[in-house]
């Protein structure tokens, strides 16, 4: 995966160096074809001045003047010339050496015969300028290049602001919050704006299917309350009727014990709502090490014999700030949750420090994934007496105060682990 | 004892009045806040049962008008809504108690009985059942005039059953009552059987051994 800017200037690298080399070799071309023809016309201007410097002195000029011109009298009929420029190398004395030179040779007819007149141009200051232009030109293009890719990456970095702005914005907004996401609605580009607005409307959407859903989990348990209440009064007035047989006394036991089971999910159901909606707003410094103590003797005053083999190592004054109830709920149902999901004979550990809770139990491994012990009416289905909402209950309120929660199973025993912040 | 029930939901009330007709209480139904006005207009109450959502008005605005009228009858609220706010709300009016929906009628029954005695002083704080004797104010028992040390919870759960005395209160109500929202989250109730079973040993010791009566699976009774 590569960002955008990246993938943008290795295309730009890619393909604009192509392109500027197609262009460099049509300009050479072009440039080569431009040299010539002026190289042509200088060949013929200067052909022209010589013969009618010739004329003009009745042939007594300098007959040959080497890399200049030549004039021979032809001995013989000759052959028509090709009115065309030729490559041909002359040896020049004072500088010494072979140089290439451009040679154009017509006829002309003159008193007694034909005049071979043969003009020279010099070739190697042109093919000096074309290498100097070309040069002068690979290093405009160079920097044409290099200028070109830092202009994409500064204009995509200011181009592409506001989209980094709207990304970081809808990564950061969080549903369980519940906020509403302000993005800019005028960004300076259509695309952006479009987007933004996709974005605003799609999160407005979202906000109200949450809020909706949380409503009705909220409306529903505050008016299963009344049926319910019904329920349980009719079935203290049955179960208080007299001459009731045995069969009839156990069908109404359980019912009761399903009916108070529905009550106690639907109080919980109302709870967890609650604490989603931030209804429980009111904090205070709560001693955890005695809350916890506390709650421990407490449970071990129901359970009697049946309580695991428990070993405490709980420091002392280890202060929350948060609210009461959600905290007593929290204590309660992990180390509830760790009894009742013991083995026979059992242990149970519980480690508190001012940074994290510990409680650790002996038990069956969990028939279901890890990642489901903490989401909704997620239970091992051998306890159908449970409600499936403690740990549920323990998670939100985690998440209210930002405790992070980790499960862990090893070698038997189940670890829950609270940190605070 | 006069006992006025305001409840819109007819099961709901009838289950009331039935449950304290059997008690021996003179218990009246109404479930709208103009006959409730109308009520305690003519009346006076030992007890008000206050349902605070009424088709045609708000049990709150009906505690208002009670308390502005210089009536002092007993409130017991019972409620769907059970936050600490509403709770406070309802008390800050002059209500005595509140309930939250859906309740037992023994806890019901135990709040009434505690509020009328709480409102017609110290000479009824004495509970009796045959031999046993419990003393609220003191919070000592005795039975056949021999104390019995008893837990604090022993001690509650035996008044609870005394208060709905010749009734099956059944487990959970026993549980929510002696645990309040603790036992919200109690997947098991079995932690009543052996504070009944504790209770039934040290009650033996005391010969008052026959007094709580197991009914099948359902819950316990006192009974004579």
């Amino acid at each position: 995966m590569r960002t955008l800017l990246q993938r943008n200037t290795r295309y730009l690298l890619t393909w604009l160096p192509v392109v500027l080399l197609m262009c460099s070799f049509i300009f050479y071309i072009l440039m080569k074809m431009q040299a010539h023809h002026m190289q042509e016309k200088q060949l013929q201007l200067k052909q022209s001045n010589i013969w009618a410097v010739f004329l003009k002195n009745n042939g007594n000029i300098e007959r040959s003047v080497p890399g200049e011109y030549e004039i021979s009298k032809e001995t013989f009929n000759a052959l028509t010339l090709a009115n065309e420029p030729m490559d041909t190398s002359i040896y020049l004395s004072q500088k010494g050496q072979l140089l290439p030179f451009q040679l154009l040779s017509a006829h002309f007819k003159w008193n007694d015969g034909i005049y071979r007149v043969s003009t020279y141009v010099s070739s190697t200051e042109i093919s000096h300028l074309i290498i100097k232009v070309f040069i002068t030109e690979a290093v405009i293009l160079g920097l044409l290049l290099l200028s070109i890719v830092i202009l994409n990456k500064k204009s995509s970095q200011l181009l592409w602001r506001p989209f980094f702005s709207t990304l970081k914005q809808v990564n950061e907004y969080d549903i369980i919050q519940n906020q509403s996401l302000q993005l800019p609605p005028e960004t300076g580009t259509t695309e952006f704006n479009e987007l933004n607005k996709v974005f605003t409307d799609l999160i407005n959407k979202v906000n109200t299917a949450y809020y909706n859903q949380k409503q009705f989990v909220e409306n529903a348990s505050h008016e299963m309350q009344t049926p319910l209440a019904i329920i349980r009064s009719k079935l203290e007035l049955l179960i208080n009727q007299p001459h009731l047989n045995e069969k009839v006394a156990s069908q109404l036991a359980d019912i009761t014990e399903a009916n108070d089971r529905l009550s106690q999910m639907n109080r919980t159901l109302l709870l967890l709502a609650k604490i989603e909606n931030h209804q429980f707003p009111d904090t205070q410094a709560i001693d955890f090490s005695t809350l916890l103590r506390m709650d421990v003797s407490t449970l071990k005053a129901h359970y009697d014999d049946n309580f695991p083999e428990l070993t405490m190592n709980i420091a002392d004054n280890v202060i929350l700030n948060a609210n009461n109830s959600l905290i007593e709920i929290l204590v309660h149902n992990l180390l509830n949750n760790a009894v009742e999901h013991n083995i026979q004979q059992g242990k149970l550990s519980i480690f508190l420090t001012s940074e994290k809770f510990i409680i650790e139990n002996t038990g069956p491994p969990l028939t279901r994934p890890t990642e489901e012990l903490f989401e909704r009416f997620r239970k091992g289905s051998h306890m159908s007496k449970t409600t499936g909402l403690g740990l549920a209950l323990v998670k939100q309120i985690c998440i209210l105060y930002n405790y992070s929660i980790i499960y862990d199973y090893t070698n038997g025993l189940h670890s829950i682990a609270v940190y605070f912040k | 004892m006069k006992i006025l029930v305001v409840e819109d939901e007819p099961s709901l009330l009838s289950s009331i009045q039935e449950y304290f007709i059997q008690e021996d209480f003179l218990c009246e139904g109404v479930a709208t806040y103009t006959e409730s006005i109308r009520k305690i207009e003519d009346f006076t109450y030992d007890c008000i049962i206050l349902d605070l959502n009424l088709p045609d008005g708000n049990g709150l605005s009906f505690l208002k008008y009670l308390r502005s009228e210089k009536k002092d009858d007993g409130v017991i609220i019972i409620s769907a809504r059970n936050s600490l706010d509403d709770r406070i709300q309802g008390l800050n009016l002059g209500a005595d108690d509140y309930i939250v929906k859906p309740f037992h009628l023994s806890e019901l029954n135990a709040r009434v009985k505690a509020l009328l005695r709480r409102k017609y002083g110290k000479g009824t704080n004495i509970l009796e059942a045959g031999n046993l004797k419990l003393d609220l104010s003191s919070r000592t028992a005795k039975c056949n005039e021999q104390p019995l040390s008893l837990t604090k919870h022993e001690f509650d759960l035996l008044t609870y059953l005394l208060n709905n005395k010749n009734k099956v209160v059944s487990r959970q109500a026993i549980a929510e009552h002696i645990y309040g929202d603790e036992s919200e989250n109690m997947p098991s109730f079995d932690f009543v059987y052996w504070h009944i079973k504790n209770l039934k040993k040290k009650l033996k010791e005391t010969e008052c051994d026959e007094l709580i009566q197991t009914v099948y699976g359902l819950g316990y009774k006192i009974s004579l």
